[in-house]
């Protein structure tokens, strides 16, 4: 049988109960869900404010990194059911859900939590997207801190 | 010769002015190869040449790794997704 996986970027409002809907099956009884959501004041590090932030993406190679992130979850929790990884681009204000994870098991207890959380961090090791921050003092592109070794 | 087409994103398009650049280099050269003509072409991109992530056919690859003929490449700085 196999298990849905949904991979996708996309430029609209992430339908966090559709997406739940689409990986949920009879025999689901739990869901491991991560969203991301762009933070309008950061008070960790340097502190600052956030007008907006803009997220780019090379969309085809993203897919196939998100399609890979899932493999990954897939092969160190085999029974996960579904799994759903959506990355939204585009111009995206505070509170705006920007990525969205999520896993579903016949039980909580089968690791669908660290499922869930493994994605979200695997996604920000390989998947080629990157944010700008925009604020009243200027704009920057965000530099990730991960080289991916040889084979990821 | 092998003529490619390099998809530059973030700050390597900011700094590029442009969202990809065609260019000639040698048969079999490498990524390295790839990364010292930029520098030389491309003087706006030589500190980027550093810290950049460069893709061959949408996977990474190293600096050791030659280019084929055709290949779709892109550069771009360590990813800041989710």
């Amino acid at each position: 049988m196999e298990f849905p996986t949904i991979f996708s970027i996309t430029e609209d409002e992430i339908d966090i109960n559709d997406l739940l809907a689409k990986i949920t099956l009879s025999s689901t009884g739990a869901a491991a869900i991560f969203t991301g959501m762009v933070r309008g004041e950061t008070a960790r590090g340097a502190a600052h404010e956030t007008e907006y932030l803009e997220y780019e993406a090379y969309i085809p190679m993203a897919e196939a990194k998100m399609k890979q992130v899932a493999d990954e979850i897939r092969e160190k929790w085999p029974v996960v059911e579904g799994i759903a990884v959506v990355q939204r681009i585009g111009k995206l204000y505070p509170r705006t859900p920007t990525v969205l994870i999520a896993c579903t098991a016949a039980h909580r207890d089968t690791g669908v939590f660290d499922a869930a959380r493994y994605g979200i961090d695997r996604l920000k090791e390989i998947v080629p997207v990157w944010k700008k921050e925009v604020s009243p003092n200027g704009e920057y592109w965000v530099e990730g801190d991960y080289f991916p070794n040889a084979g990821e | 010769m092998n003529h490619i087409k390099l998809l530059l994103f973030a700050t390597l398009r900011d700094r590029a002015g442009t969202k990809s650049i065609e260019l000639d280099i040698p048969s079999e050269s490498t990524v390295q190869g790839l990364k010292d003509q930029i520098s030389a072409e491309y003087p706006n991109l030589k500190a980027s040449m550093a810290s950049v992530l460069i893709t061959i056919n949408r996977e990474y690859a190293f600096d050791e790794a030659v280019i084929p003929d055709n290949a779709e490449l892109a550069m771009f700085p360590p990813v800041s997704g989710g």
